[in-house]
């Protein structure tokens, strides 16, 4: 009857609540039938004792009824799983040990992938925190090889098929499109400006900044929490340069004082009055990332200079600003993406007329819910994170599985003494279920309590040694609903085998009173099969571990070509509109002569780039007089380099000279080749004494003179083989972005730093240094991904060998006490110790052997997929999968060898007493 | 006086919706009235009624109050809802068709077929 499903849900509710009120009024209502036929009884002539016995009998029994009138409105399913609840916390409170194994292993399991989980929504789901994020739409492009985008400031990726794609748009053709937007609520633009050096209080430090379009607000729909919002009037070039800083920026350096608002600070040079704060919850514009500053995309001229005139806001060619749009209501994707194809054709023939069509890029619509999203490469490694957290988690069902079946084993009698007196499968089944569910509901509450004090654990493995993350990963309602989903599952998974084997059984043998044995062989093969699936997992585990700590060793102990040890790295970034060209030359030898001189400072060089910080410069380069070739084959990866760069680093120089104090501006200009781009460019012979000019430079222009050839040293990656290198002289270099100085001290860092902070400041003082830090520092640092890895892969093997150590001992033990009299009497026979020692041991290395051979097979196949994220050995290293091997027939044997010992000395008269 | 029938299957439910239609009624009442209405031809099993009542409210086709009795004593009184009573107007409904098919099937004479 659907049409009462309702009043029928609120009527069992009202019971369930309200128990002790249904009760009561079920007794009296009876009552009163009984009584008022007794007194009409009466009433006909009856004696009132005999009328009430007549009545009663009339009646039927009445605890009989109250069990239908509860039935009637439900509470019977209630009340059985209510008393298989309170049985099931009572077996569980009655095996202590057994209850602490089970939860531990389970919290950890789901407490694991919950961890991981709540990791892969921050970093690969999470939508941007403003309302209706899935409207948004990111703008991008795609280009054939032979396009003619560029120069691009953003950024842009190579696919496959050798396209370009890319998110910058040139500023002019973004008005432009949103001029004649028609399928957009609105479009915004912005860049991301990474670091600027701000002063506030006449304190130089470093703030993140992004600039945003004036209708930034207006599209995104994101709120401030105090003061106000960026709008289109900010956005124009005449307009008081004004910013809204992020809420952990406001916490974080102002301590949340109503003063921030309306505070003047200078950024890259120009006064910004603070003029709101963002709300907590939003990040900016990108994906992951976390801008302290957000200002008018007009103050680019002034902040970050490019191009020509410094100003990008009306050049064509510039490819720089990211475009986010909201989508109209109604909209279809391909509908506003062919309007959008159109206004981006029309747009670019007008900003950039005389293009070829086939020339020009095409327009592609993206998902923007996540704004720009640059998470890609992180979608393997969490992929390969979760799938190692669900083995552990497998692991953990099957352990439990085989320690209920050993349970349901011990209370065969119970069950059958149930099924005798007629209580039905299914409700024995759901007993044994509810208890099942009991225990993940256990651990998944311990686990969920886990992953959530250890929310920021895996987040922060991520971390460098250097920046001060204030990472709160923050799990939501999904997070919540999937470690449930978690548990269910799990329940259910090491619940089935105990439900199943318990309804199974027979109750004539299981009312016996040495039914031990019969139904305990075939529990054991059950049992067996469960730790042999449990070993092949942890076997799988192992070989991830093996090879990704391989990887890990093979990357530290590489030959790097250089000497990374005692030296500690600053970065320098000085604004572009105080010190530009020569000036910056100048700015930055006077601080490296004044580094020099601080106490423990052995000695001090600089570097355009930092070395293994996955920072390069890349430019087209060729030995004078001959024709280039293609870009890809003249790709020559450059870094201007002080003096005593080759002596900091210990990059030998194999003939020739290094730079010199003469290498000024003025003089001729020199370089130093490595021997990769010796042998490229002058594969006939010596490069010393030979010269090299830019690509793009004609023959009149002064060629470079090769004066050293050094030995080959890594550059920005350990992975990558040592590129072709030209080391130039800082000091000849035409224009210096932010820079690197590396100083040779045996001091540590915190104790060098203040030397250092001054030495700067004493050359000028608004220049904050950037990520200080060791070169050791930054190696572990691009080594984060390998680390994290290794790391979690072992924890987790480590916790699936434990768990499978549990599971062996406890199948072995099992078998060993169902066969004390077997075993008796095969001692009794004159079997030595030694023997039955042994034999236990071999029952023990059979399931040992093919749980670790389906496991290496299942390794074997699974490991391909991470063939990416290894290094210096194959996915099919046979040294990792035999040691994995090894470690796992080690485990399996010593959990055997308690029962096998106990077995070895059952004392015969008791063992055949036991009968 | 015959022996009373016993209530054929799922009847009783039927029985008390009407019973408690002709106004409200506690539970000893309904038995009451089902005796009267019928002259005592159906046996009814005393204590079957309660699971029923309970049943007939927790599907929303009863509602009960806690009243006073005739002999003044705290009694619980059922009435009909007005879902109920399109229950049994489409419940009695199916029974009179019921009835109708049945007796005409065993009212066949030979000759008929």
């Amino acid at each position: 009857m659907a049409l009462a499903l309702w009043p029928a849900l609120r009527s069992t509710l009202r019971h369930v609540f309200d128990r002790s009120r249904l009760e009561r009024e079920m007794e009296v209502e009876l009552q009163f039938h009984i009584d008022a036929y007794a007194e009409d009884l009466v009433r006909q002539g009856m004696p009132p004792t005999e009328a009430l016995r007549r009545a009663r009998i009339e009646f039927g029994g009445v605890e009989g009824r109250k069990e239908e009138c509860r039935q009637s409105v439900g509470l019977r399913l209630w009340d059985e799983a209510r008393a298989d609840l309170r049985y099931g916390a009572r077996v569980l409170r009655q095996n202590p040990a057994f209850t602490a194994v089970a939860v531990l292993s389970l919290a950890l399991g789901i407490g694991a992938n919950t961890a991981i989980y709540t990791l892969a929504r921050e970093i690969l789901f999470k939508p941007l925190a403003v309302p209706h994020p899935e409207q948004l739409r990111i703008f991008s492009w795609a280009q054939s090889k032979q396009g003619h985008v560029g120069p691009l400031w953003g950024n842009f990726d190579r696919a496959k098929n050798g396209e370009t794609l890319g998110t910058p748009f040139p500023y002019p053709l973004f008005l432009e499109m949103r001029k004649s937007n028609r399928a957009f609520e609105n479009m915004t633009a912005f860049h991301d400006l990474y670091r600027l050096t701000a002063n506030i209080d006449g304190t130089a430090e470093a703030l993140d900044a992004t600039l945003v379009a004036g209708n930034f607000y207006s599209t995104l729909w994101c709120r401030v929490i105090a003061g106000r919002a960026l709008g289109p009037d900010d956005d124009t070039l005449s307009a008081t340069p004004v910013g809204v800083i992020s809420d952990a920026y406001w916490a974080e350096r102002f301590a949340r004082s109503a003063a921030a608002l309306g505070k003047t600070i200078r950024v890259n040079g120009v006064a910004v009055t603070i003029v709101g704060v963002n709300g907590p919850e939003f990040h900016g514009p990108k994906a992951g990332g976390s801008p302290q500053i957000l200002l008018p995309l007009s103050l680019q001229p002034r902040v970050s200079p490019m191009g020509d005139d410094g100003s990008l806001l009306a050049d064509n060619h510039f490819w720089w600003v990211v475009v986010l749009g909201r989508l109209k209501p109604g909209i279809g994707d391909a509908a506003a993406q062919a309007a959008l194809e159109q206004s981006f054709r029309s747009a670019l023939q007008a900003t950039l007329p005389g293009k070829k069509a086939e020339d020009l890029p095409r327009f592609v619509l993206g998902d923007g819910r996540r704004g720009l999203d640059l998470s890609g490469a992180f979608e393997q490694p969490i992929l390969v994170l979760l799938a190692l957290a669900g083995i552990v988690l497998l692991v953990a069902c099957a352990n439990l599985a085989n320690l209920l079946l050993a349970r349901s084993a011990a209370r065969q009698r119970e069950m059958s003494v149930r099924l005798a007196m007629g209580a039905g499968r299914w409700r024995i089944l759901r007993q044994v279920m509810t208890e099942a569910l009991l225990l993940a509901t256990l651990g998944g509450a311990a686990g969920l309590l886990a992953g959530y004090a250890g929310r920021n654990a895996i987040p922060s493995l991520f971390d460098d040694a250097w920046t001060a993350h204030a990472m709160d990963v923050r799990p939501d309602a999904r997070v919540f609903l999937f470690a449930l989903a978690l548990t269910l599952v799990t329940g259910i998974l090491f619940g089935i085998a105990p439900a199943w084997r318990a309804t199974r059984g027979d109750v004539q043998s299981g009312l016996k009173e040495n039914a031990r044995t019969s139904p305990g062989r075939s529990r054991a093969r059950l049992g067996k099969s469960l730790v042999a699936v449990q070993v092949a997992l942890c076997a799988v585990l192992l070989v991830g571990a093996g090879l990704f700590l391989r990887t890990l060793s093979n990357l530290r102990h590489l030959d790097l070509g250089l000497s990374i040890e005692h030296l500690v790295l600053f970065q320098l970034d000085p604004p572009q509109a105080r010190f530009a060209g020569r000036q910056r030359v100048e700015l930055f030898q006077r601080i490296e002569d004044r580094l020099a001189e601080v106490p423990g400072v052995q000695l001090a060089t600089l570097s355009s780039e930092a070395l293994l910080a996955h920072s390069m410069d890349n430019s087209c380069f060729r030995p004078t007089g001959r024709v280039a070739g293609s870009p890809a084959e003249n790709s020559t990866w450059v870094n201007h380099v002080g003096e005593k760069f080759f002596d900091a680093y210990a990059i030998r120089l194999l003939s020739g000279r290094g730079f010199e104090a003469g290498d000024r501006a003025d003089a001729p200009r020199v370089g130093v080749v490595n021997q990769k781009l010796a042998r490229k460019f002058f594969p006939e012979g010596a490069a010393l004494g030979k010269t090299i000019t830019e690509c793009d430079r004609d023959a009149t222009a002064s060629p470079i003179l090769v004066v050293g050839v050094s030995a080959d040293a890594k550059y920005s990656d350990l992975r990558e083989d040592v590129p072709p290198t030209l080391y130039l002289p800082y000091r000849q270099a035409e224009e210096l972005g932010a820079v690197t100085f590396e100083v040779k001290t045996a001091a540590t860092v915190a104790s060098v730093a203040p030397g250092l902070r001054d030495a700067v400041r004493a050359v000028d003082s608004d220049l904050p240094l950037l990520d200080v830090r060791t070169q050791n520092q930054q190696v572990e640092a691009i080594l984060s991904q390998e680390r994290v890895f290794a790391t979690l892969a072992t924890g987790f093997g480590i916790l699936a060998l434990v768990l499978a150590g549990i599971g062996i001992y406890g199948v072995m033990a099992y078998t060993v006490s169902s066969r004390t009299n077997e075993i008796g009497i095969r001692l009794a026979l004159g079997a030595r110790a030694q023997e039955v020692l042994s034999m236990v041991l071999r029952e023990t290395s059979v399931f040992a052997i093919a749980g670790i051979a389906a496991g290496l097979i299942a390794a074997f196949a699974l490991t391909r997929m991470v063939t990416s994220m290894l290094y210096g050995l194959q996915a099919t290293d046979p040294l990792t999968y035999l040691g994995a091997a090894f470690i796992l027939f080690a485990i399996a044997l010593v959990s055997g060898l308690i029962p096998a010992r106990r077995a070895a000395h059952v004392d015969t008269m008791q063992a055949l007493r036991h009968e | 006086m015959t022996k009373p029938l016993d209530l054929l299957q799922g009847t009783l439910d039927m029985l008390i919706l009407k019973a408690v239609s002709l106004g409200p009624l506690h539970g000893y009442g309904v038995l009451l009235r089902i005796q009267q209405i019928s002259k005592n031809r159906l046996e009814i099993q005393q204590g079957s009624l309660y699971p029923a009542l309970y049943r007939l409210e927790h599907q929303g086709l009863i509602v009960s109050e806690w009243g006073e009795s005739e002999n003044k004593r705290k009694a619980r009184f059922y009435r009909l809802t007005a879902t109920g009573k399109r229950q049994l107007l489409t419940e009695a409904e199916k029974w009179n068709r019921m009835t109708d098919v049945i007796g005409g099937i065993l009212r066949t004479v030979p000759e008929e077929v």
